[in-house]
């Protein structure tokens, strides 16, 4: 039977920490199981605790006044949330996370969490490591909402979604507008306009990437 | 035909309003006594507008994303 350090150990943040220390997270991490679609934290919450997954997938997001949303991230096994209102006064959760499938993960409290990095220094540059890739994943967010069109963040989002291993994604039109920050409409008015270039077709519940090369300059042109 | 592939109608969440039975370009949809239902399958064109048009999300037409070379493996 896999101890809960042994689990510990696979969740990325934590991959590289000796046993001691892992030893001392799984005394304070509690597992936790969610539904698909049930929703692990809300937006504006105050922040009690961050979460490690361990199996599955979830979905962070946030809601405009305006009821549009913008997908922040699709988390795997390994990776993490939560972790930077946790280090601010009165800290509230910055977004909503759902379980995009049956999500199995581990929960640590504020309080615990902030006790363990105080002893535990490798903890801590471990955290940091985890803050400086989210830094550049949302810096690579921001340029791409500010200086790509919907067109080249759609063609883009084509080439990485079709190279995402053996089992394609299956998505819905306004799941990619989410993703993109942009409106459904324009998602499949772009589509279209892709199709009649050639570089995709629409083939009843399939987008099948045409033209590599094409994409790829829709992306950087 | 396995692999023809329909919206997928969540009747938990319809609040059968009826708007996908009366935009469905096709007049493939059709209320049923539980709620909407594609009636004539081999008519729908998966134009995903029964998608666009609920209030309630309770329709979805998900799309799979595949390289050319790659679409002959289902």
């Amino acid at each position: 039977m896999i101890s809960k350090a042994d689990s510990l150990h696979a969740i990325s943040v934590f991959a590289q920490l000796p046993s001691a220390t892992l030893e001392d997270i799984a005394r304070v991490a509690v597992p936790r199981a969610y539904e698909t679609g049930q929703t692990i934290i809300f937006e504006g919450d105050p922040c009690t605790a961050a979460y490690f997954v361990a199996r599955g997938h979830a979905r962070v997001a946030r809601v405009s006044a305006g009821g549009r949303e913008q997908v922040l991230a699709r988390l795997g096994p390994g990776q993490s949330f939560n972790t930077v209102p946790l280090f601010q006064e009165d800290g509230v959760n910055r977004a909503t996370v759902r379980a995009v499938d049956e999500v199995r993960l581990y929960a640590i409290a504020k309080k615990d969490l902030i006790a363990l990095l105080r002893t535990n220094p490798k903890l801590g540059l471990a955290l940091l490591r985890d803050f400086a890739d989210r830094l550049d994943h949302l810096t690579d967010l921001v340029e791409d909402l500010s200086l790509r069109t919907v067109r080249g963040r759609l063609a883009r989002f084509l080439l990485e979604q079709a190279e995402t291993g053996a089992v394609s994604p299956r998505l819905t039109q306004a799941e990619i507008a989410a993703r993109l920050g942009t409106v459904r409409e324009m998602i499949g008015r772009t589509l279209g306009d892709l199709a009649d270039d050639n570089l995709i077709r629409m083939d009843r519940d399939r987008i099948v990437l045409l033209d590599r090369q094409g994409l790829e300059h829709e992306v950087h042109g | 035909m396995n692999d023809w592939v329909l919206p997928q109608i969540d009747l938990d969440r319809c609040d059968r309003c009826g708007l996908c039975v009366h935009h469905c370009p096709t007049q493939a949809v059709e209320m049923g006594g539980r709620g909407p239902f594609i009636a004539r399958s081999l008519d729908c064109t998966y134009c995903t507008d029964c998608e666009a048009m609920c209030p309630q999300v309770a329709i979805i037409c998900p799309f799979e994303i595949v390289w050319v070379e790659r679409e002959v493996s289902r």
